[in-house]
């Protein structure tokens, strides 16, 4: 009984034609989504949010589902982010903790790294949100207000709730993005982009092709800990990924998701403790405490904010504690 | 082989040759009466008939009315329900399963406000859009109904009025989903917003426009739906307590969780008859809203109950979009498939009521426990529903297992604008009782005594009275507790664990049967009746209303049926689903199926079996005292070779008549009080039931998991034990969603914000802990077979028990429901602040040293023991009343013993002050009273 709003379904089987036919949408007006697992998307579209006339899967692209030690396509599915596979076992563990195992077998790794933003003022059905008059981000062209933070309806605050992408940042990893416009790679660091509907620099025509790693990835190890209510099934409401080098405490990278509207790294956080030299369980704790007070997670997840943030130490510590080891 | 009966057990042979083909006159498939698949004759099960007659069937809570009626076939095995196949091969019917031909799929238009005047709908856009077939409105539905004859506040569609975010405004069919979703987009309603209440607390307040208008009888000008004051007993005994526990608890509402939305087709048949295939807990209040609403006898609706797939109390009202279905069928003259989406689940509800509840109790110097006073205020939202009945139940049902000096209870349920609240498995029951056991854990501390013994030196005995009148017959509870103590090892592990692992105990209480039939009088008409035919092929037709609604209730008439007939169960065919064919039935609620219907299949099959010994007589020549009924043979019990297979026995009954036909039905013996509110919470049983839980507690982040529970439930005697475990694990899940992760969310702006199964946190299998079913069989005297309720009472005890044993693992006492982990976590960071440490870390847990009253408690348990299995095996039957344990003869009445013994239910004017939350209910004046009606 939820039924999708009609659109065309298109199957490209290589990039070039995939990108051509974003061009040819784009040169008549016409708007449309990427889909590639569509564990995301399409709950989305059934509940009438921000549904587009066209959808191009990429489902069927040739070489999009490479995986290596080095490189990750775009279709890759979650559930075979193995370390069997030679994936990282920082990515593992946090692909591994992803929805529940029927989602994994679905959802890919680009549809994990583009996911939507969330909000429980958004993520709701047609009835429900008109009940609200609407919102932000799905605003149905009324230029509706933000209802977590009324009253400025310049941004959007919902929360990015990705498991993968704060492990792939702390193993620095790059993303390939590609479009009618041509290819590009950047770090994914510099991928996401402040603001909840904006979420990263796509431009329209563009979509992620492809992740790679750096050659030395495979020297670090790290952990992800995630914050969750229930073991299956819940997007993250709080995330921290760590990595180092072994033994090695200069070399220690943390990011975090699902407290705003991208996963970011944390370096100035990391720098102010390395600068006063590593001391164990006291850096520990002042690295913990320096990342919480960084975070400012809203309300608009099943957690409150505040808790989400105390966590945030929690979780910082329980990501390093290798380090002590 | 004899007079042509092929198929007589154990006669069948083979029946294909070597080269595969059939030996000419034998029947390849299994000959009519042979019992299905297994041709021959079962040797006689003595392990299932009861000791008292000569089985093997040990009996500690003794003898049973029923016992002659054994003969080893069903009763007590472990038995997969009878429809079980259906369902895992995926042909199971549910309510969106019905496909007729020509359907027209309905929609519902719902209010985008949480409180308004409708001042006008204009449906003439709608009406013009190509493939609409028919809209209805208010206007259509002018009828009010109610699950409740004294309160019926329901409209199939709003009329003059919207309720909350989600009510019914108006409805349309049409020839597909797509139009009918985009018809939706084309009512033109214009509204006049007015001011929501969403805080109860607020409702007892007056207001400029409350949500209902109840005419004379209306409080005030408050949102009070239904306001309730009980109290018993001698309140003097409160006065110098040696302990005391006083907690105010908030509890989220949680609703059912049940997997299949609800879903409706309407059809009007070619003779204008009405068809409505509903997945219903109770097709018969369907029914009789129907003749309401749509202005048709009962007899021209034909209510079909679809396989239910889930209904926990939530699927137990008539529904308005059954209503609606119905409308739009008649309008548009074609078949109308309404199915809900999950977020129409929700704004639908019926869920357990967000609850502010207080406890205060009280224990003196031989630890007796002196007075219970709660106090109950819950949201009803925008209906009535079951409210009435959840107002008494919230006190009531706190009467018992524990005999009590005094009693004081004040409850109001006030209607605010949110999606309705109502009946939930342990209906009214449950949170109070998790309120009352933790209570009494945190007593047990100040009177250093372990909780288990404070309990069993405190247990009101089998055969005896409650405070408030409750008839008690069986009681397991001793047993329970002992169990659970036993199997957790609880005494090398309550209080000694490290911080961060917890043990907790909880028990429950609940009824077995509502003793007040909603719509009739008991002492006229029964509360359950059940229909049984025989037909020359031996098959067993049983019709009945009750509606199986996954808990077993037709593999349990069909075991009690089995087991008198002695005959297998593929023989007996349980016909439930439709109106037409089976008896008037009140439905799957208030745990009484079991309990009733299977009383009265076992008349109707008694009376069958009279006839079948009769005939078996004439034809043997051996009184039916001397006959013994086995699987489908009848013999002379001194000589099993002298017999008559079961086909020839009942041919000749058949005689003259052709097929028996029988008709049981059972009714409840007078019980109860005489004051007002007397049969809120009146059973003919109760089932009792205790748990131990065990949790892991991670300080740091406040994440309880809870990882074992012991759980020991009686329910008189288990009828199919796998069933009843069944029962036993998923209310351990149940319960656990509402203690540790399920609440409906009300945001700030009053919407509700979860209304999806993502956000709305039911347990995973990943959050299910170990449970440890204990049955306990306590016989009881009025049950079939002894048998009593096994599927909401378990649910009981599961929400204190977590919360004792999160407190015994970090020595925190939590009264916010679910506990969440910020929920957890913010106790903790206080606990912190009060210990002075920085660390959650170097929180410490609680330890216990037992004080004098231990041993004094063991020594009353113990004697106490001795009293309550004499008083089981009915050795001894003086009277027994709450009261005796605080010395008082129950022969006497106790108002004559004791000066302001109080059976009251209204305040004394005195008591207005110091009432507490709820009890301000009482501080208003009904409008009769007030000078007249507005």
């Amino acid at each position: 009984m939820m039924l999708m709003p009609p659109f065309t379904l298109h199957h490209p089987t290589t990039v070039d034609e995939a990108c051509e036919l974003a061009a040819t949408l784009m040169a008549a007006g016409e708007s449309f989504d990427w889909v590639a697992g569509g564990t995301d998307l399409v709950p989305n579209y059934k509940w009438h949010i921000n549904t587009k006339p066209h959808v191009i899967s990429l489902a069927k692209i040739q070489g999009t589902a490479s995986i290596s030690s080095n490189e990750l396509g775009c279709m890759v599915r979650l559930a075979d982010l193995t370390e069997e596979n030679g994936v990282h076992p920082v990515v593992v563990q946090a692909a591994s903790k992803v929805a529940s195992s029927l989602i994994r077998t679905n959802a890919t790794l680009g549809g994990n790294l583009c996911l939507d933003t969330r909000c429980f003022w958004y993520n709701q059905g047609e009835d429900w949100r008109r009940s609200i008059d609407w919102c932000h981000k799905a605003d149905c062209g009324t230029g509706a207000d933000c209802r977590v933070i009324p009253n400025q309806n310049t941004l959007c605050v919902a929360t990015y709730q990705g498991d993968i992408a704060p492990t792939l940042m702390v193993l620095g990893a790059s993303v390939h993005l590609i479009g009618p416009n041509g290819a590009r790679t950047i770090p994914i660091d510099s991928f996401y982009q402040l603001d909840g509907m904006k979420k990263n620099v796509l431009e329209e025509g563009e979509f992620l092709l492809k992740v790679t790693l750096p050659e030395d990835a495979n020297r670090r190890t790290g952990s992800y800990q995630k914050l969750r209510v229930r073991d299956s099934w819940d997007f993250p409401e709080a995330g921290v990924a760590a990595s180092w080098v072994e033994g090695d405490p200069t070399s220690l990278v943390v990011a975090t998701t699902a407290l705003e509207s991208i996963p970011r790294t944390h370096p100035e956080e990391v720098a102010s403790v390395l600068e006063a030299g590593w001391n164990g369980n006291a850096s520990v704790k002042a690295l913990s405490t320096a990342v919480q007070k960084s975070v400012k997670p809203v309300n608009n997840t099943a957690l409150p904010p505040r808790y989400r943030r105390s966590m945030v130490r929690v979780l910082t510590k329980r990501a390093v504690q290798g380090l002590l080891e | 082989m004899s007079g042509g009966y092929r198929q007589q057990p154990g006669g069948a042979g083979k029946i294909t040759r070597k080269d595969g083909k059939r030996v000419a006159g034998k029947q390849a498939f299994p000959p009519p009466g042979s019992g299905g698949s297994n041709p021959t004759m079962g040797p006689r099960d003595l392990d299932f008939i009861p000791e008292m007659v000569g089985g093997k069937e040990a009996q500690p809570a003794g003898a049973h009315v029923h016992d002659r009626a054994r003969t080893g076939t069903s009763v007590g095995k472990p038995t997969a329900l009878v429809d079980s196949n259906a369902k895992v091969t995926g042909q199971a019917w549910y309510g969106d399963d019905v496909r007729l031909a020509n359907e027209a799929i309905g929609k519902i238009l719902r209010s985008p406000h949480h409180y308004a005047k409708i001042k006008s709908i204009d449906t003439s856009k709608v009406e013009a859009l190509p493939g609409v077939l028919a809209v209805a409105t208010g206007a259509d539905s002018p009828h009010q109904f109610g699950v409740l004859p004294v309160t019926k506040d329901e409209h199939a569609m709003a009329v003059e009025k919207v309720r909350h975010v989600g009510d019914l405004v108006a409805c349309v069919a049409a020839v597909d989903e797509a139009t009918a979703m985009e018809a939706l987009n084309l009512f033109e309603v214009e509204y006049e917003v007015l001011e929501p209440v969403f805080d109860p607390k607020k409702g007892l307040e007056d207001a400029d426009e409350p949500i209902h208008w109840r005419g004379k009888y209306h409080l005030a000008r408050t949102n009070v739906q239904k306001r309730v004051f009980q109290e018993f007993g001698d309140r003097s005994l409160v006065a110098t307590p040696l302990a005391s526990s006083h907690g105010k608890w908030n509890m989220a509402g949680v609703h059912h969780g049940f997997t299949e939305p609800h879903a409706v087709v309407a059809h009007w048949d070619p003779n204008g008859r009405l068809q409505l295939y509903t997945p219903q807990q109770v097709p018969h209040y369907t029914h009789r809203a129907l003749a309401t609403v749509l202005d048709v006898p009962m007899h021209q609706i034909n209510v079909i109950r679809t396989f239910v797939g889930g209904g926990f109390g939530g699927k137990s009202d008539p529904f308005p979009h059954e209503m609606c279905a119905a409308i739009l069928a008649r309008k548009s003259g074609r078949p109308v498939r309404i199915t809900f989406d999950r977020e129409e689940v929700y704004w639908i509800n019926r869920g357990r009521h967000p609850s502010h509840i207080e406890v205060k109790m009280t224990a003196d110097e031989e630890a007796r426990i002196s007075g219970f006073d709660i106090d109950a205020l819950i949201d009803g939202g925008g209906f009535a529903s079951f409210g009435h009945v959840t107002s008494y139940y919230n006190g009531v049902l706190a009467t018992a297992p524990y005999e009590l000096g005094s009693f004081h209870y004040t409850g109001a349920r006030v209607w605010t604008n949110k999606p309705a609240s109502g009946a939930m498995r342990g209906h009214g029951a449950v949170n109070t009782r998790c309120a009352v056991e933790v209570g009494l854990d945190e007593m047990s501390e100040q009177l250093k005594v372990d909780p288990i013994d404070l309990r069993l030196a405190n247990l009101l005995p089998p055969h005896s009275r409650t405070i408030s009148g409750f008839r008690i017959t069986s009681n397991g509870m001793r047993e329970a507790l002992e169990k659970v103590r036993e199997g957790s090892e609880w005494d090398s592990k309550f209080r000694q664990m490290p911080l961060g692992k917890g043990i907790g105990i909880g028990c429950g209480f609940f009824i077995s049967g509502s003793g007040l039939p909603i719509h009739w009088d008991p002492n006229r008409f029964p509360h359950a009746t059940v229909h049984m035919q025989v037909d020359m092929d031996g098959g067993v037709t049983v019709h009945t209303g009750a509606a199986d609604i996954g808990q077993g209730s037709t593999t349990a008439v069909a075991q009690v049926v089995s087991e008198v007939l002695a005959l297998p169960l593929a023989m007996i065919h349980v016909r439930s689903h439709e109106s037409d064919t089976s008896p008037v039935d009140l439905g799957s609620y208030s745990s009484r199926v079991t309990f009733m219907n299977a009383n009265a299949a076992i008349r109707a099959a008694l009376e069958i079996r009279e006839q079948l010994l009769n005939a078996a007589w004439e034809i043997l020549g051996y009184h039916p005292n001397n006959l013994v009924l086995n699987d489908r043979r009848i013999y002379y019990k001194h000589d099993p070779a002298i017999g008559v297979s079961y086909l020839k026995a009942l041919h000749k009954a058949q005689e003259d008549k052709g097929a028996l036909i029988a008709s049981g039905a059972y009714r409840s013996p007078p019980m109860g009080g005489v004051h007002k509110g007397a049969a809120a919470g009146l059973a003919p049983a109760y089932s009792f039931s205790a748990y131990v839980a065990e949790v892991d507690v991670d300080v740091e982040t406040g994440m309880i998991k809870c990882t074992n529970v012991w759980a020991a439930h009686d329910c008189g005697k288990a009828l199919n034990p796998m069933a009843v475990k069944g029962q036993i694990i998923g209310s351990c899940h149940m319960g656990l969603g509402q203690v540790l992760s399920e609440k409906m969310v009300y945001g700030r702006t009053g919407h509700l914000q979860n209304p999806n199964l993502l956000e709305y946190k039911i347990p995973s299998v990943h959050e299910m802990p170990h449970v440890e079913p204990i049955i306990i069989e306590s016989c009881d005297p009025e049950g079939p077979f002894g048998a009593k309720e096994a599927g909401e009472g378990p649910l009981l005890p599961v929400l204190p028990a977590v919360v004792n044993a999160v407190y015994d693992a970090i020595g925190i006492r939590l009264r916010d429901l679910p506990l969440t982990p910020d929920v957890v976590f913010k106790g903790i960071e206080k606990g912190m602040k009060a210990a002075g440490v920085d660390d959650p870390l170097d929180l410490t847990s609680p330890r216990v040293e037992h004080g004098p009253l231990q041993p004094l408690l063991v020594k009353r348990a113990a004697e106490h023991k001795v009293r309550d299995r004499a008083r089981q095996r009915s050795e001894d039957t003086n009277p027994y009343v709450n009261g005796v344990l605080f010395g008082f003869d129950p022969n006497l009445p106790l108002e004559d013993q004791v000066e302001g013994w109080r059976t009251a239910t209204e305040p004394d004017p005195e008591q207005l002050a110091e009432l507490g939350l709820a009890g301000k209910a009482w501080l208003k004046k009904e409008q009769r009273h007030m000078g007249g009606d507005e």
